[in-house]
């Protein structure tokens, strides 16, 4: 099994990690991934992948225009709103 | 900077499918509404919200697959790719990564008369993001997700172009296909259509290079000016010492630069896996073949037809194939009347797209007045009228201020072709004319259009020249 590296991991699950609890969750995770990695004990060399446990293919819909909501229903949840927009901290590249 | 240096290109483009709805929510697919006016709780990505898939999605990848010689395949997964943006309110994009509906297609470009043929890698269906504003307030970023789970084809090239000037013909002919076909409405400017830039350099013939991806470019202009500033830059980097780190860049339309976004702490790990919300997509050869009957006359055959089938010049017939609309108005004159293909052409792209475009019109609004054009040029061919004639009347004709054969009877344009009338009026006009005439017969053609000026003199610019010319030329052969 290789390390966890937990720093990237936080970082890519945007979640803030203290210095302090950085190997408490780097075991933990390594525990849960043993755990998962009891599957590797079954042979799937013969096994075709399977994306989906049903055989059935996606469903569809016709190429409709349906408004189930306004604008202010889709805002009600946001933390702030400027006008019709969300408005967030600033994230620029 | 030495020059035997080369660029090794390969292009993602992004296709907004013209839809009525979204990818996998009920939304309008509209551009230009009031900000999260197109927005429902899928695409804001509420909990338990689940996607349903827009089969015309499906219809319109199969459709491209056709047009762009793909193998269209019957199995394709829908996957997530994972990564925060405020943009981005599902925390993942439903994209296609290891078994996309397109795959190994090609197109033919045309550059400057050299033809190359491109070869595509795959196109896969995925939604576009939301839009992030960031120059309203200093502090905080504004977020409108109407585009948010807009239909998306990703066409991805293989690095099979060496040129700014060739992709420009590759994203061109691209966009020619997805209008003609009916996918996209090729809008750059609104981001309908948008390319992502891979770019290597290599010494001439060597091995590739560390390539860098330019984002987002959405239009021809900086599509080259990119390029070309990329270009310079790695061979720069290169030539004084340094390496090409993989990266993905920004084009600074202001400056004309490219520049590294902000270099990531920790390189991008989107961990795809396929959507748990959405069943594989098995399709029966049955619903492909239905939709390849919608696909239509493309434009490469529509150029060879005009060229070959109706004698039209290569340059003329370029240009009225550029846009589909053309090509309609064009075969809708053609098929209204007996006027030659040829001559049609030569008004169309001439006076008629110049009417268009002074009076700020589309095309297709043109459709509606064959009838009168095609009725105006058969006058102008048949002689009836001359073709100066026929410039004057035609924005007449195209502002519908009457039927064309009224208005050269109003303003009395109609030419004197009745041989009888001219054979009198040539007769006055040699009157007195003895020298000129033995200068004729004893070789200076030139005389020859001064006798037809005098005649058309005679008949107020009225007179058929080309029938003056016929009788003109018995006369004094006499």
């Amino acid at each position: 099994m290789s390390d966890i590296d937990i720093k990237r991991i936080s970082y890519l699950a945007k979640l803030k990690l203290p210095h302090e609890k950085e190997e408490f969750y780097a075991n933990s995770l390594k525990d849960i991934i043993k755990w998962v990695d009891n599957l590797k004990m079954i042979d799937t060399s013969e096994t075709e992948p399977l994306h989906n446990v049903t055989e059935k293919t996606v469903s569809i819909r016709k190429d409709e225009i349906k408004k189930s909501n306004s604008v202010d229903d889709v805002l009600s949840n946001a933390p702030e709103r400027a006008q019709n927009f969300f408005k967030v901290p600033k994230v620029v590249e | 900077m030495s020059n035997n240096w080369e660029m090794v290109i390969g292009l993602e483009v992004h296709a907004q499918l013209n839809t009525s709805s979204k990818l996998f929510s009920s939304s309008p697919n509209q551009f230009g509404s009031e900000p999260n006016e197109n927005v429902n709780f899928i695409d804001s990505g509420m909990p338990g919200m689940l996607p349903v898939m827009n089969f015309a999605c499906i219809e319109m990848a199969i459709k491209t697959g056709f047009a762009l010689n793909f193998n269209i395949n019957k199995y394709s997964v829908f996957e997530r790719k994972n990564y925060f943006y405020p943009d981005l309110p599902q925390g993942y994009q439903i994209s296609q990564f290891e078994f996309p509906i397109l795959t190994e297609g090609f197109i033919n470009i045309d550059n400057e008369g050299n033809q190359k043929k491109i070869r595509i890698e795959r196109a896969h269906l995925e939604q576009d993001a939301g839009k992030s504003i960031h120059d309203i307030d200093p502090k905080f970023s504004f977020i409108d997700l109407n585009r948010v789970g807009t239909p998306l084809l990703e066409i991805v090239s293989y690095p099979d172009l060496s040129s700014a000037e060739e992709v420009v013909s590759y994203m061109s002919s691209l966009r020619q296909v997805l209008m003609y076909i009916d996918v996209c409405d090729g809008n750059m400017q609104e981001g309908s259509l948008r390319a992502d830039v891979n770019l290597s350099v290599r010494k001439k013939g060597g091995e590739l290079g560390t390539r860098c991806e330019i984002k987002n470019l959405n239009s021809f202009k900086f599509i080259r000016q990119a390029i070309e500033y990329e270009f310079k830059r790695q061979i720069d980097v290169i030539e004084s010492g340094g390496k090409i780190e993989q990266n993905t860049m920004l084009f600074d339309t202001s400056t004309g630069e490219t520049r590294a976004m902000r270099s990531k702490e920790f390189s991008h790990d989107y961990r795809y896996f396929p959507d748990p919300d959405l069943l594989p997509v098995n399709l029966t050869q049955n619903q492909i073949d239905k939709v390849k009957t919608s696909v239509g006359e493309l434009p490469q055959a529509k150029l060879d037809k005009f060229i070959k089938d109706y004698n039209v010049d290569k340059d003329i017939a370029k240009i009225i194939t550029v846009e589909k609309q053309n090509a309609i108005l064009f075969e809708k004159m053609i098929s209204e009347t007996d006027v030659k293909p040829k001559f049609i052409a030569a008004w169309l792209v001439g006076d008629i797209f110049a009417f268009i475009k002074e009076n700020n019109l589309e095309v297709s609004s043109l459709n509606e007045k064959t009838k009168e054009i095609t009725d105006l040029l058969k006058l102008v061919s048949d002689d009836v009228i001359s073709n100066k004639a026929g410039k004057e009347i035609l924005p007449k004709v195209l502002n519908g201020q009457g039927k064309p054969s009224d208005i050269v009877k109003e303003l009395g344009l109609e030419q004197v072709s009745d041989s009888g009338e001219l054979e009198k009026i040539i007769d006055e006009a040699l009157i007195g004319e003895e020298e000129n005439i033995s200068k004729f017969q004893g070789g200076s053609d030139r005389v020859l259009g001064y006798f037809v000026g005098k005649c058309l003199k005679a008949t107020k610019g009225k007179g058929n020249p080309k029938l003056i010319n016929k009788i003109l030329l018995r006369r004094l052969k006499k």
